[in-house]
């Protein structure tokens, strides 16, 4: 019972480090800027 | 095999939940969300909703829900309330639609399942669009399959109630909602195949496992009617596939039923309302490529919006955009694995409803397919919800899902194959199977369950911070509040003639379509006209559907470049405005308003910054020109009458499961085999 915990727990704690590395990266790379200072805001740019 | 235990009942909930709670994080909190299309406000008024614009009824029925609830609990918490729904009923659905959650092999499928089918671009990239009430239908789609599939197999009063159970979600959605359910659920109606005997995933035999909503039903079990057994083949064949094309007619016709009595609340005034719908939308609102693979590459990945502001950050770059490639190809085998495997009995419509959604999607990304949607558009405005093409993607997702849940069922097992719990005669094996696998698989496993958020971090605590929730500066409550003491008739005037502002109350810029449209309890004239930047710098302006709002725009002659009514001389702004039906002129953005404050007959109430509210004396004012709610009521009072029966037919609902739930002796819900 301790092994299945302790794999779930491993298992878990992988996933989330590797999300957390994989967010801060993402939130640095900044895919699109949000449209700034205009007049008029269009729906959206393509 | 064995009964599903309380706790292993509450864990697809729970993964919904928990996903839901990692995605919007920040978004949860008090204050409203505002973004593109998600505009909630305080104290809407359903009065108002109800009797909506001059165009399609695109607000109902879902700000009609929220403005009903909005009166009993705050306008921010029914949004939370929205949003972490959608997360939590549409991962529960995909997961109890993959399997029974017994066994640790089965816990990690249906968690894998949950979570891949509300982590994915799809699910991020409308949430930035701010389209959550299309969302709730999404949320509901594993739901409906499951509903057909027990309709198909126990028919009868029971099963129709359950699909319009099941429809809940579509229903508030509202007709995108119900455009995407009829795409997926369609074919799961038409093309029903013969399951494996004892797999899972839509068995007839086990309608927990096949129908998510008969799990909390209250059918009794005598209107079960169980499948037909076919000697040869050794398979179970489920009344409706027995029962040939006229099974399938039936089912497919309560299904158009069921949708129909649904949309009724926006589809009789739709009809009524003789708008049309502009096909240079086509080309504004196809699918684009947000990823190296281009336009077919990014549909598959489920990504594609037209919109690159709603793209999730780090999203589309190369690393990422590989890995989920990568993980949407391993979810595809899976799911061509499970089919081969386990023949779930909405195996082959879904399938269907995957390839034409994808098709569909397609069309909008080559000149030939925009030419033949810009006819059909121009043909017939119902053809209007196809310009959104990466919408029609769904059912993909669906099947990735459910896909992947498979694969990591295979992981689970160790490379081992075997069916799903649900037929019971492999329950035993999956539940011994983990238990009997090394502590490595199961910590790969549990790797593997998380893997849909790892390659889109960019969903993950409100999206990155793009959902941050804020509140109505006080000069806007100021706004509504005067507005509301004045019982004289007239609309209120939304100035700059555009739809949508870059709001900066949160300290960053969002672009929010004008919260003014909603804010107020009277009709509201603004520019529903859609502008969309195009690459080479140009835009493209999808003519709006208010007829009201065209006569406005022509009247004041707005200049294009500033929103701004072209008025001539300011001594006749006052009777001009006087003459729309105009009592409020609301100037939602930080722009040069002299023009108003200098025109006699026209004074300000409220003035804030970046917002006045101005009135127009009341001698210039005609009468507001009323419209009925006949029809919208009429639709609505049929809808909600026919929910409240099919909850009432079973004593329970799609969300809520009764605690407690003991299983009695022949009880539909526990059914031992």
């Amino acid at each position: 019972m301790i092994k299945v915990i302790a794999a779930c727990v491993i298992g878990a704690a992988l996933a989330g480090g590797f999300t957390v590395v994989a967010t801060q990266l993402a939130t640095e790379s900044t895919a699109t800027a949000e449209p700034v200072n205009e007049t008029l805001y269009n729906y959206g740019d393509r | 095999m064995r009964p599903v235990r309380r706790p292993d009942r509450m864990l697809p909930w729970a993964v919904g939940l928990l996903a839901g709670v990692l995605a919007l994080g920040p978004a949860l909190g008090r204050g409203y969300v505002l973004r593109y299309d998600m505009v909630f406000v305080p104290e809407p008024s359903l009065t108002t909703v109800l009797r909506g614009a001059d165009g399609f009824p695109r607000a109902i029925p879902s700000d009609a829900v929220v403005a009903a609830l909005s009166a009993l609990v705050p306008g921010d918490v029914v949004q939370a309330a929205a949003l972490l729904c959608v997360f939590t009923v549409g991962g529960a659905g995909a997961a109890r639609l993959l399997s029974r959650p017994v066994g640790g092999a089965g816990h990690a499928a249906s968690a894998a399942a949950g979570v891949a089918y509300v982590w994915n671009p799809f699910v991020a990239e409308r949430l930035l669009l701010g389209q959550w009430a299309m969302l709730l239908g999404y949320a509901g789609l594993p739901w409906v399959v499951g509903a057909v599939v027990r309709l198909g197999s126990t028919g009868g009063v029971a099963g129709f109630a359950g699909l319009l159970r099941a429809l809940i979600p579509a229903a508030v959605g509202g007709f995108s909602s119900v455009v995407l359910t009829a795409l997926t659920a369609g074919p799961v109606a038409l093309f029903p195949r013969a399951r494996a005997a004892g797999a899972g995933g839509g068995s007839p035999r086990s309608p927990r496992a096949g129908a998510p909503e008969a799990g909390e039903g209250g059918e009794p079990p005598e209107t079960s009617d169980p499948p037909v057994a076919d000697g040869r083949s050794g398979k179970s064949v489920p009344s409706w596939v027995a029962g040939g094309p006229r099974g399938r007619v039936a089912v497919t016709g309560l299904l158009l039923l069921a949708l129909l009595l649904v949309s009724l609340p926006w589809l009789l005034p739709s009809l009524a309302s003789g708008a049309g719908t502009d096909p240079a939308g086509v080309a504004a609102f196809a699918a684009r490529p947000d990823t190296p693979f281009g336009a077919v590459g990014s549909l598959f990945l489920l990504g594609g919006v037209w919109n690159s502001g709603a793209v999730p950050a780090g999203y589309g770059e190369p690393v990422t955009a590989t890995l989920r490639l990568a993980l949407c190809l391993v979810a595809l085998a899976g799911w061509v694995w499970w089919l081969r495997r386990d023949r779930p009995g909405f195996g082959f419509g879904l399938s269907v409803a995957a390839g034409a959604g994808f098709g569909i999607a397609l069309l909008g990304t080559t000149e030939p397919g925009r030419a033949v949607l810009a006819w059909l558009v121009g043909l017939w405005p119902g053809f209007g919800p196809l310009r959104d093409g990466q919408l029609y993607v769904a059912p993909l997702a669906l099947v990735q899902a459910l896909g992947f849940g498979a694969a990591v069922r295979w992981v689970a097992r160790g490379g081992r194959p075997g069916r799903f719990e649900a037929g019971g005669d492999t329950a035993s094996r999956g539940s011994a199977g983990v238990r009997g696998r090394s502590a490595w698989w199961l910590g790969v496993t549990v790797f593997a369950v998380f893997l849909p958020l790892m390659v889109l971090p960019g969903l993950v605590w409100g999206a990155g911070g793009r959902l941050v929730p804020v509140d109505y500066p006080r000069e806007w409550l100021r706004a509504r509040d005067a507005v509301a003491a004045d019982d004289r008739p007239g609309a209120v005037l939304v100035l700059p003639w555009s739809a949508y502002r870059g709001l900066d109350w949160s300290g960053e810029p969002v672009v929010v379509l004008d919260p003014a449209t909603k804010l107020f309890d009277r009709r509201t004239l603004w520019n529903d006209d859609l502008r969309v930047g195009v690459p080479d710098g140009g835009t493209v302006v999808v003519a709006g559907e208010d007829a009201r709002a065209r006569e406005v725009a022509r009247a004041l002659e707005t200049d294009p470049a500033t929103g701004l009514p072209d008025t001539g001389d300011p001594e006749d702004l006052a009777g001009l405005l006087g003459g729309l039906g105009v009592r409020y002129v609301m100037v939602s953005a930080p722009i040069d308003n002299e023009f108003l404050l200098r025109a006699p007959g026209v004074s300000a109430v409220v003035e804030g910054p970046g917002m006045s509210l101005f009135r127009v004396n009341d001698q210039h004012v005609k009468a507001d020109k009323g419209r009925g709610t006949g029809l919208e009521v009429t639709g609505g009072l049929v809808t909600v009458g026919a929910i409240v029966w099919s909850v009432a037919r079973s004593g329970s609902s799609l969300v809520l499961q009764r605690s407690g739930f003991r299983a009695r002796p022949g009880a539909r819900k526990e059914i031992p085999k």
